[in-house]
């Protein structure tokens, strides 16, 4: 499942899809909004663009890795300091491909996907990644 | 010719999230950019470097496919395209 979505998720759900008889070996990434001295978090996504890309990183991931399933979820809109903002999910038949996958799929995430944060905060706000 | 301009992050904070613009006939990506910062001062400012030229944090997608940012300025737009103007990507 891929999903961009504004309401919090289950990691334990997406670990139960991922489950298969074949599959020895799930590995999951959470990333999760860091105190860096703000509030809170607004994630904004270029929703349609983002969609199909997470599409095409899975499929490269599931071809590459021998994936069993993977699944991807990200949150918009506004998170709190501790809140999940991604999670990924990855089964394959050993542990090296799912952890591999799972790696794959959030470094593509980061520098394919459209999507932006803005941090905000007692000292004001500012986009992330904004030279 | 009637074109769709979304606009992301710290662009979507100054163009607003979408907007249809009427530009000429056969207007590149480039001639688009420059009718957008005749219509915001604030836009030219955070999009064009003091020489004219798009400031290299500016990024285009045009019918959600990414191009580039300078050899793809000269590029013709049709009736109904839509370009997108975003910062660097920054998920995850």
């Amino acid at each position: 499942m891929i999903k961009i979505t504004e309401e919090d998720f289950s990691l334990d759900e997406m670990i139960k899809r991922a489950r298969s008889k074949d599959a020895g070996a799930i590995v999951t990434f959470l990333g999760i909004v860091r105190d860096d001295g703000m509030e809170r978090m607004e994630v904004e996504a270029f929703r349609e663009a983002a969609l199909v890309e997470l599409e095409a990183i899975r499929d490269e991931a599931m071809s590459r890795f021998h994936l069993m399933a993977a699944e991807v979820v990200h949150r918009t809109g506004t998170l709190a300091v501790g809140e999940s903002i991604v999670a990924i999910v990855c089964s394959a038949a050993h542990r090296e491909e799912a952890f591999s996958g799972c790696r794959y799929i959030i470094e593509e995430l980061k520098k394919r996907a459209p999507l932006w944060k803005k941090e905000l905060g007692e000292k004001g706000e500012r986009w992330v990644g904004r030279t | 010719m009637l074109v769709k301009v979304l606009a992301f992050a710290g662009f979507r904070e100054i163009l607003g999230k979408e907007r249809e613009l009427e530009i000429k006939e056969a207007a590149t990506v480039k001639e688009l950019l420059e009718e957008l910062a005749q219509v915001s001062p604030r836009f030219k400012e955070a999009a064009f470097d003091d020489s004219g030229e798009l400031r290299d944090y500016v990024l285009l997608m045009v019918n959600r496919k990414r191009i580039d940012p300078i050899l793809d300025l000269s590029r013709p737009l049709q009736e109904g395209d839509e370009l997108a103007i975003f910062p660097p990507l920054a998920g995850g």
